[in-house]
């Protein structure tokens, strides 16, 4: 077992991943009448409006991401454990259904939410659980011995925090923001709503509206760069701030107390965003306790369960991929490999529409099954979900671990198995957790491509809300935020056992 | 060591074990005698109404020929069909608006047919001249109007609502509303592009900014005062009326007073036979069935629209009264909503 599997093995992932974007630029290409990209004064606000969702939305979940996930890490206060898991929750809640239902309430009482400042807001909620997710586990992770130093040295919890557990954390931070934008740039329901021009909007419409798909690819591009520059500029970030560190070192978990207004403070702080995204959507229900709607318990039954599959089986395929590029990148000193994997992580960065328009023109001629093509396609989206958590934990890890192992006459699959995958082991779960509550909630696939009968939650909260049917949309969606509160109780406390030193693998 | 392998593999197995259980709860694992393979037909339908799906049942039942379903927006059902092409499931293609059912024309989904039924049960100008898709339901485009504000007397067509009285008073939903482009459509082949113009002008210069993005709480605002006019599906306020939407929505139903302008824009919902049928005879059928007298009451109660003919007897449609439709071919319509949301975008209309 030389490193040639590995390399065939991140060749087939990667070119999985590019097939469809790649069959996309050729169709627009190919496609009949070729048109020049006029941006328009529209094309212009959407593309204004797009970067400033970007960075506000960056600017806020990295900063609320970081606070939780240092307070839930290294902090002890009551209720920690609940808040921790918690977190989950905003994540979890579609942001189209927020905003519906936000829309519905305010609606009726006389208040528009209406434009960029909400937007603004309401993805921050739905998206700062990226950088929290991410920073936790580097925080639960890292620099124990540093951290003890810190506090022999008189140091207090702020002061360590700033000066070492922050710039050991940046690369995952770096990694959660660039996540939580593309997430931005795909956004279609929520701006719409709230009435916000942005470009997976124009894309949509140029594509749909006026049957222009190069223009529509054009503004997919734009789309792609803006991506690329996050993605590099994260990248740069990780650069700057190279630390190895193997984690703990056997020590018990070493964690601050929070006493006083210091407690109260972290308990606001980390309580106020999952509140918010259950208070939406529980304010609607006791205020419209007369006309609640809801499909059949079988129904019901059979939509989680079809949401449930479809996720698990998303989460897996997706994880087992990005560890192969994850570790390929590490082995393999090709420049051109290493470039690949980079670029097969951008997946994310197409609009959830364009690629299922992609996926659909390489399997209607081939006549793949639809579920095939629902996998591909999730895979394809969240492979940078579950990737960005694994590229940074892996930098953690000195390569004189590797050149150790291999000196002592380990292959590259004994070192995986006996050295790096123990170490991955809260990234991995990270990455799977984020991947199975994206698929939870993913629309524009699943809607595309879904075969007969096949409805999931999202689907039909999709159709209730689209058809301005928020009663009937709202439990739906309140399992999709429950399918993602189980799978967090599920995985969350391995990630508390591996920050406290008591699973070590 | 814990080895991650088992943990995936258990993993993996939970997640074939589910989808595997969710693909024969999702099939309903019909009890079929095995050596009768029944006649299946596949719907795409821009259309998600549970009663939909009754109506079907109902199909089945009285014909044994079994429906399988599938919604999605219309627009993601039009780009699926095209790239199956030939290997599409897809029998009977039911989409919602002129616009859409022109799209879908002119990309070839359709097969023309014909059927004395259809003829008869479907008026000409709600259906395509060469058989390729029939109308089905009826959707009015209504003007709510709150008559504390305004005087509903005084708006007796849409060219009023561009009337420098209602400066402020206006409310109207985005561009991006497909009832939206069609009326466009509609003012432009009975007036002119230029007087259509003119009256986009004016009523974009009535507006009470921002537009709205959806119909329901536009609906809610002219009844709360917020604004004096607006212009919404007549179903949304019949929905507000029935109860559907709670107490309070109906309530503020209550103050408003449904206009129907003479002429009124209408728009459809209507259903071809795709070009790729695997039954085209059963396919079309099920297209009869939902256009005649029986099947298009459901399909129409579903959502509160009208049938193909009359006002149906849905006691709140009654309450607006009748309507005189504008006679406009809807292939006509589809034919030029592109047009419409030019003109739509270039004169400020957001």
């Amino acid at each position: 077992m030389r490193r040639a599997s590995l390399t065939a093995a991140v060749v087939l992932v990667s070119a999985l991943a590019l097939l469809p974007v790649l069959v996309l630029v050729g169709y627009a290409l190919l496609a009949p009448g070729s048109s020049t990209l006029q941006l328009g004064a529209e094309g212009v606000e959407q593309v204004v409006n797009t970067v400033g969702l970007v960075i506000g939305v960056g600017m806020i979940g990295a900063l609320v991401g970081t606070a939780n996930g240092w307070l839930t890490a290294c902090c002890l206060f009551p209720g920690r454990r609940w808040l921790r898991l918690a977190q989950v929750l905003p994540l979890a809640a579609p942001a189209f259904v927020l905003a519906a239902v936000l829309v519905d309430l305010g609606s009726r009482w006389g208040f528009r939410f209406h434009g960029i400042g909400w937007a603004v807001l309401l993805l921050s909620l739905t998206t700062y659980t990226y950088v929290f997710l991410l920073s936790t586990e580097s925080f639960s992770m890292s620099g124990h011995r540093q951290l003890e130093a810190c506090r022999s040295l008189g140091v207090g919890p702020w002061g360590s925090f700033r000066r070492v557990a922050l710039p050991l954390a940046l690369p995952s931070i770096g990694a959660g923001v660039a996540l939580s934008g593309m997430e931005v740039v795909n956004e279609l329901g929520a701006v719409e709503l709230l009435g916000v021009p942005t470009l997976s909007r124009g894309i949509l419409q140029r594509w749909q509206g006026e049957g222009d798909l190069q223009g529509a690819v054009g503004l997919a591009l734009i789309a792609l760069v803006m991506v690329s520059l996050l993605v590099g500029a994260e990248r740069w970030l990780r650069q700057r701030s190279r630390r190895w560190n193997m984690g703990h070192d056997g020590t018990s978990s070493l964690q601050w107390h929070l006493s006083g207004w210091r407690s109260c403070a972290a308990q606001l702080l980390t309580l106020v965003p999952p509140l918010i995204s259950l208070a939406i959507p529980l304010t609607w229900l006791v205020m419209s306790r007369d006309h609640l709607q809801s499909d059949s318990p079988e129904e019901l039954v059979a939509l989680t369960l079809r949401s449930l599959g479809l996720a698990l089986a998303a989460a897996l395929v997706t994880v087992v991929a990005a560890v192969v590029l994850a570790i390929a990148r590490r082995w393999i000193p090709q420049p051109f490999l290493r470039q690949l994997t980079f670029t097969a992580g951008m997946g994310y960065a197409i609009p959830g529409t364009v690629l299922a328009l992609a996926l659909m023109l390489i399997g209607g001629p081939l006549g793949l099954s639809p579920l095939l093509l629902l996998l591909w396609g999730y895979s394809d989206r969240f492979l940078a979900v579950s990737k960005g958590g694994l590229d940074a934990a892996l930098e953690r890890i000195p390569p004189s671990v590797d050149e150790a192992a291999t000196g002592l006459g380990c292959s590259w699959t004994q070192v995986l198995r006996r050295v790096h995958l123990p170490l991955l082991k809260g990234p991995l779960l990270v990455g799977a957790l984020l991947v199975f509550v994206d698929t939870v909630k993913e629309l524009p696939l699943t809607f595309s491509l879904r075969p007969f009968d096949f409805d999931t939650l999202a689907v039909r909260v999709y159709q209730y809300a689209g058809d301005e049917r928020v009663s009937s949309a709202l439990v739906p969606a309140l399992l999709i935020v429950a399918l993602g509160l189980v799978a967090a109780v599920a995985l969350m406390p391995s990630l508390e056992r591996l920050g406290s030193g008591q699973d070590r693998g | 060591m814990k080895r991650i392998s088992s943990a995936t593999v258990r993993l993996a197995a939970a997640g074939l074990t589910v989808v595997s259980i969710a693909t024969a709860v999702g099939a309903g694992l019909a009890q079929q005698a095995p050596n009768r393979k029944p006649v299946e037909i596949g719907v795409y339908s821009g259309r998600h109404y549970n009663t939909d799906k009754e109506l079907y049942r109902q199909f089945t039942a009285r014909t044994g020929i079994k429906v399988n379903v599938l919604e999605a927006k219309d627009d993601a059902i039009i780009e699926r069909l095209k790239s199956e092409g030939r290997n599409s499931p897809a029998d009977v293609l039911v989409l919602v608006d002129a616009a859409r059912l022109d799209t879908a024309t002119d990309q070839g989904l359709f097969q023309p047919s014909r059927s004395a039924a259809l003829q008869r049960d479907v008026p000409a100008n709600l259906r395509d001249s060469q058989g390729r898709w029939y109308g089905l339901t009826r959707r009015v485009r209504a003007v709510v109007v709150n008559p504390k504000l305004v005087n509903p007397a005084t708006i007796r067509t849409y060219a009023d609502l561009a009337k420098p009285a209602l400066k402020g008073k206006l409310c109207l939903r985005d561009r991006k509303s497909p009832y939206n482009q069609s009326l466009v459509a509609s003012q432009m082949i009975l007036r002119g592009d230029a007087t259509a113009r003119n009256w986009v002008r004016g009523m974009v210069a009535n507006v009470k900014q921002p537009f709205f993005t959806s119909d329901t709480p536009l609906a809610r605002a002219v009844a709360r005062g917020e604004c004096a006019v607006g212009v919404v599906n007549s179903y949304y306020v019949a929905r507000m009326l029935s109860g559907e939407g709670g107490a309070e929505d109906k309530r503020l139903a209550e103050q408003l007073r449904v206009v129907y302008v003479n002429p009124s824009h209408v728009n459809i919902s209507g259903a071809g036979v795709t070009r790729h049928a695997k039954n085209p005879q059963a396919a079309l059928r099920l297209i009869e069935f939902l256009a005649s007298p029986t099947g298009g009451r459901g399909y129409a109660e579903a959502n509160n629209e009208y049938p193909l003919k009359g006002v149906g007897d849905n006691p709140i449609l009654k309450r607006f009264g009748t309507f005189r439709a504008d006679g406009v071919s809807v292939e006509q319509i589809g034919a030029r909503s592109r047009a419409a949301t030019r003109m739509m975008e270039t004169n400020g209309w957001k």
